[in-house]
């Protein structure tokens, strides 16, 4: 058992690990996989009883639903497509919210690393091979998210803002200006939209799966969230990561380099999302357009179902993307129900894990103790160096 | 008349409060004694209807009363300051009486509320601004405005939950007569402490705690100082022996000279450091005596390299440290800071992994900057073992032991490698007298093998026990003094402010 | 759009009080739940559910009123859902207030969906008719007021009644024991619960406010400034109230002023996007060259700014976030 992962105690004064919910044990695992097959049980049921009750056939539309997410080779791998970017933004609000970080901005920088992806290999081509432009492409673009995230960091550190604000903020910066550059510079000749031209299709990257979507960014995506396992879990680098999250002052004291390893969260946060994006253009969209998906704030319910674990965001991320395929399958079937209704569930699905999760903490909870402690840990705007 | 009987309450296995009988007449101001852990804030929370017994009952005047909740209390008179004032620092002090007092959720009538606090302060002699905000006054000052609180609610029966605990000598001094003219006006008052002498001065009758069971009740005088002392601690011994100092201190290792810090911005309040002299020598202790907030941690800080210094130079083992990166600054020292839990210890992590923290880096224990995940638990099970830190295990997180068993591990993970220079603020806060002794046994340990010992503590008892020397802070200013040749009283004085000479 | 028959300074001071008013409505509510302790980020999701339920039974009843009503009932229950999780199961309230901004859009779709197959289904028109979204209302006299006039005095009735609330929470938050009450449970819940008030009914309360503030935002936008429902109209205006809100230092008086300020410079670049064509200025001519999307985001970029160059900011309520546990 990895010693640095908090276990689960109650009743304490407040620690943002345990606020959002890192713990581990098989007891506690299997206790958790119940209750979130419980909650996602729970979920469709509700939207399917919505539906009934307007008179569509709920089952028909499960039995669709099922098919679409997994019932072929050539729709597990939409799903697991679908999955990917999810697992990217996942990633990156799991680092930041592991370590007290409250990272909201995976969306402005995953819209930056798409931006970063797109212009290096269509307007932008670097002389060189097709599997070098997009190596330079991705790479390019994990260092375009993990800068925009970087950012946030900085103005939290130097100017007093704090990260929840301004990554928000930052997250509307980062759409106009993805939708100027695809209004200027990388707009698609034909167009007046704002709409980067196609891909060549050298510049795709390769399906690994014939006549699937499984392409290659998919093994990438699930080997960086291995790696980050590896490097939270099991390094000393990792481990003052943890320290500086969630207690900056105790840092300080025992000589971390405080300033550093924040810019580290929040730079390896950035750059999770920042090669969603890219992986996202280079692997399944192949352009780009001024509106392209939320999957940033997804990713944080992506980061909490998962328990920010980065193996369990992997999970959480391919159930997400099954609900999406599902859903997209039932829309274009004879049924034509909006897509939409997978939010419904996701937003079900998070609130009813809350729920449950804090129900197993009170049953985990410590007798009161002679003298109760006032809580010292503050908000995450207090928490500076 | 306040009778409780037979009161008792379990908290899981652990019997907090066994069989507790006791009477208080009216103007009485009773003393409740024991250690942390006996069971007497549990006793006064049941009494003040925060906790419910699962047997026994309280009557008041005869009548058997339930306290089901700290309404139901303080509509029958009774009124509690607890240790950890129930204040909100961002309103002002009649927004907080308001708050707990009123009864209408109309207007404010701001001004009938300051004519009623003035008024009851005025008979405590106490002065008290009712518009200033709570988080701006001193702690003396905030409970002053608790026992404002618990009375102004028409208040018979005034608990006061450890209420020297937070107070410099001189603030005791002007809290007890207060105290004993409320008893003179009717007020029954409940004093818990577990320091004897105050229970002694102040009070008319005596409880004793421990251990949950009520070991002696009766007048004060009927028991000697050390017969109390006996039945609270049970066997265990008072005094903490500690080693001699070492006849003859060794080369300096920690220097301070001339250290000055800007006051920072327009938050001018807190005196920070104006032309520090110090030195530490390795193998004594060096005690710094002092009310809080006269610049003990802007000292700390400006040593661990935090709080940037205007001028002055700070060595250590005759290197200058201005110029090094504040990590690495921070690593040469041990440190023993004040807010255990804030910043000493990262409480949702394991035991391990807090009592690593100082030597993860070490080649012992990491290898290519990989966690030597073996080494540490065996490193953490010596530690436990030698330190002798109760758990129920090394994967248990730090939170779920108790304040003496943190306090252990935190020093057993600062001390275990022999630093040169240890910074001690308040080692011994919030600890029970078996912990306490521990604490400075440690540090007097230290001292015997040649650490340079820098000691911030307010408990000035302790302080004068362990120090080699001894130096005064107040107002930003470090005041040599000539202890042991000098009397503790001089010292107090100049706590306060008093000029050195004139002292 | 026509600046005809009104100076432009009369026209952008109209436009910025109409963009203020439901950042000042929601942030009014979201103020209060944060004082209490309470950080709602759904505050987004909530005005998209009022922004539909407005629309929806607006239509189907034919009533401004009814339309509403069922904005602020439907917030509401949606804020009552966030509270439960929060307050009563003492869950994270950023995940909590994620999981209701991605409800809110799975949700509204839904709707929107089932309310435009019914009203084909019976051969009814989808968009709303001229008499049934509110129209501005012209207070007697005071709207013939130069300038003023035509600014403060004909506006929609939400924008009264924002002002009024504004006027009145303030009172509340300041002159009132609920006021002390209210600061006290984000600054020392302890006090509170101390003084026999019950940190998590009160803050229930607070967060329901949140949500009938909300859910009138979201109204405004879907059934008073325009007559529309679009699946993204509330457009992130939920998290501009959330950063206007710790913009304005948790102070009623700055939310306001932060929410003119912003909406100032939104109404500012959508009257420059759409006058620099037409007008003969060569300032404006200079502005065409400037893609329009970096007006859009002159609001976000100021904000930004300003919170980076004003002194630091407070912390805030000491427990905002941070669950109560009894």
């Amino acid at each position: 058992m990895d010693s640095s992962v908090p276990p689960p105690v109650l009743n304490s004064p407040p620690s943002k690990a345990r606020r959002y919910g890192a713990q581990r044990g098989v007891k506690v695992f299997l206790l958790w996989l119940s209750v979130a097959l419980g909650a996602v049980a729970l979920s469709v049921l509700l939207v399917l009883a919505i539906l009934a009750l307007a008179g569509y056939p709920a089952l028909g539309i499960l039995h669709r639903w099922i098919i679409g997410a997994a019932g072929n080779r050539f729709n597990c791998a939409a799903s697991v497509a679908d999955a990917c970017p999810l697992l990217l933004t996942g990633l990156a609000a799991g680092v930041a919210f592991r370590s007290g970080v409250l990272n909201i901005g995976a969306q402005g920088q995953f819209l930056l690393g798409a931006l970063a992806g797109v212009a290096l290999t269509t307007r932008f081509i670097l002389p060189g091979p097709p599997w070098l432009v997009m190596a330079v492409a991705i790479a390019a673009a994990s260092v375009a998210g993990g800068l925009w995230a970087v950012l946030a960091s900085v103005l939290e550190r130097y100017r007093g803002v704090p990260i929840v604000l301004s990554t928000i903020l930052l997250n509307f910066v980062a759409l106009y200006l993805v939708r100027a550059a695809l209004h200027g510079p990388l707009q698609a000749a034909d167009t007046s939209a704002p709409q980067s031209p196609q891909l060549k299709v050298i510049y795709w990257l390769p399906i690994l799966i014939r006549n699937t979507d499984f392409h290659l960014g998919i093994p990438l995506a699930f080997a960086v969230a291995l790696a980050l396992a590896l490097v939270l879990g099991r390094t000393n680098f990792g481990f003052e990561l943890l320290i500086t999250g969630l207690n900056p002052r105790v840092a300080n004291l025992v000589g971390v380099p405080v300033a550093r390893r924040q810019l580290a969260i929040m730079f390896l946060s950035g750059c999770c999302a920042g090669l969603g994006g890219a992986v996202q253009v280079l692997g399944v969209t192949h352009f780009m357009l001024g509106n392209f998906g939320n999957y940033g704030y997804t990713g944080i319910a992506v980061a909490l179902l998962g328990r920010l674990n980065p193996i369990g965001i992997a999970v959480a991320a391919v159930f997400f993307g099954m609900l999406d395929t599902g859903s997209r399958f039932v829309e274009e079937s004879s049924l034509a129900l909006p897509h939409q209704m997978a939010n419904v569930v996701k937003g079900v699905i998070i609130l009813a894990m809350l729920v449950a999760s804090a129900w197993m903490m009170r049953r985990s909870r410590s007798p009161v103790p002679e003298t109760s402690e006032n809580p010292t840990s503050r908000d995450p705007q207090q928490v500076e160096s | 008349m306040l009778v409780l009987e037979n009161i008792s309450k379990a908290f899981g296995p652990v019997q907090a409060l066994n069989n507790i009988s006791l009477a208080i007449a009216p103007g009485c101001v009773q003393g409740i004694l024991g250690e942390n852990g006996a069971g007497k804030t549990t006793l006064m929370n049941i009494l003040f209807g925060l906790i419910r017994p699962d047997r026994g009952q309280i009557r008041l005047n005869g009548q058997v009363v339930a306290v089901r909740s700290p309404r139901v209390a303080q509509k029958i008179g009774i009124g509690m300051v607890h240790q950890h004032f129930k204040l909100a620092p961002a309103l002002s002090v009649t927004e907080n009486l308001a708050l707990a007092v009123g009864r209408n959720f109309g207007l404010l009538h701001r001004a009938v509320f300051r004519q009623r606090i003035t008024a009851l302060a005025n008979r405590l002699h106490w002065a008290v601004n009712p518009d200033s905000l709570v988080g701006d006054l001193n702690v003396g000052q905030q409970q002053r405005v608790e026992i404002i609180k618990a009375l102004l609610g028409g208040g018979k029966i005034l608990i006061l939950d450890e209420p020297t605990a937070v107070l410099t000598p001189q603030e005791v001094d002007e809290l007890i007569p207060a105290v004993r003219s409320l008893a003179e006006a009717g007020i029954t008052v409940i004093f818990i402490s577990h320091k004897l002498s105050e229970v002694t001065r102040l009070c008319d009758r005596i409880a004793v705690l421990r251990r949950g069971e009520m070991v002696f009740a009766g007048p004060t005088g009927e028991l000697s100082s050390g017969e109390i002392a006996q039945r609270m601690l049970g066997t265990q011994s008072a005094v903490p022996t500690l080693g001699a100092s070492s006849a003859a201190p060794g080369p300096i290792r920690l220097l301070l000279s001339r250290v000055c810090c800007p006051v920072p911005g327009r938050h001018g309040v807190k005196p920070l450091l104006d032309n520090i002299d110090l030195s530490v020598r390795a193998g004594e202790i060096v005690g710094i005596a002092g009310v809080e907030g006269n610049g003990q941690t802007s000292l700390m800080d400006a040593i661990l390299g935090s709080l940037p210094i205007r001028s002055g130079v700070i060595m250590l083992n005759g290197r200058d440290l201005r110029h090094e990166a504040h990590f690495r600054r921070a690593r040469q020292f041990a440190c023993i800071p004040e807010d255990r839990q804030g910043q000493g210890l990262v409480l949702s992590l394991s035991l391990t992994a807090n009592l690593m923290l100082r030597s993860y880096r070490n080649p012992e224990f990491s290898r290519f900057g990989l966690r030597r995940v073996q080494a540490w638990r065996a490193q953490a099970a010596e530690l436990i073992r030698s330190f002798d830190i109760r758990c129920a295990g090394v994967d248990v997180p730090i939170q779920a032991l108790s304040g003496g068993n943190q306090q252990k591990a935190l020093i057993a993970r600062e001390l275990c490698g022999h630093p040169p220079v240890i910074l001690a603020v308040n080692p011994t806060r919030g600890l029970d007298i078996g912990a306490t002794a521990f604490v400075l046994q440690q540090l007097a340990a230290a001292r015997r093998r040649g650490g340079a010992i820098l000691l911030i503590h307010s408990d000035l008892d302790e302080l004068l026990s362990l120090s080699d020397r001894v130096m005064v802070m107040y107002a930003g200013q470090l005041f040599p003094t000539h202890w042991p040749a000098v009397d503790r009283a001089v010292i107090g004085r100049m706590m306060m402010g008093v000029a050195p000479q004139a002292a | 759009m026509n600046i005809s028959g009104e100076s432009l300074g009369t026209f952008l001071a109209r436009q910025t009080v109409q963009a203020a008013t439901p950042l000042v409505m929601a942030g009014l509510g979201e103020l209060v739940a944060e004082l209490t302790g309470v950080i709602n980020i759904g505050i987004e999701g909530l005005m998209l559910m009022g922004c539909i339920a407005g629309y929806a039974a607006a239509g189907i009843s034919g009533s401004g009123q009814m339309g509403l009503a069922a904005a602020i009932l439907t917030a509401m229950g949606t804020a009552a859902i966030f509270a439960g999780v929060t307050i009563w199961a003492a869950a994270d309230q950023i995940v909590a207030g994620a999981a209701v901004n991605i409800l809110a859009v799975g949700a509204s779709g839904l709707a929107w969906f089932f309310y435009q197959t019914t009203r084909q289904a019976a051969h009814q028109s989808v968009s709303l008719g001229p008499q049934v979204g509110f129209q501005s209302v012209a207070l007697p006299w005071l709207s013939r007021v130069p300038f003023f006039g035509p600014v403060l005095f004909d506006q929609y009735m939400l924008f009264y009644a924002a002002v009024i609330l504004a006027l009145l929470v303030w009172l509340l938050v300041h002159h009132t024991r609920t006021g002390a009450i209210l600061r006290a449970l984000g600054d020392a819940p302890e006090a509170c619960q101390a003084a026999g008030i019950s940190v998590r009914t009160w803050r229930t309360a607070a967060v329901l406010f949140a949500g009938a503030c909300a859910g009138a935002a979201g109204a405004y936008l879907s059934i008073m400034r325009t007559h529309a429902f679009a699946s993204d109209m509330t457009g992130g205006q939920g998290f501009v109230v959330l950063s206007l809100v710790i913009f304005g230092r948790w102070t009623i008086p700055g939310l306001v002023a932060g929410c003119l300020l912003f909406g100032g410079i939104n109404s500012l670049q959508q009257t420059l996007q759409t006058t620099r064509y037409t007008s003969h200025s060569t300032f404006m001519h200079a502005l065409q060259h400037i893609p329009f999307e970096f007006f859009q985001m002159l609001p976000y970029v100021v904000a930004l700014l300003a919170l980076a160059t004003l002194s630091r900011s407070s912390p805030g309520p000491r427990y905002l976030g941070q669950a109560w546990k009894q």
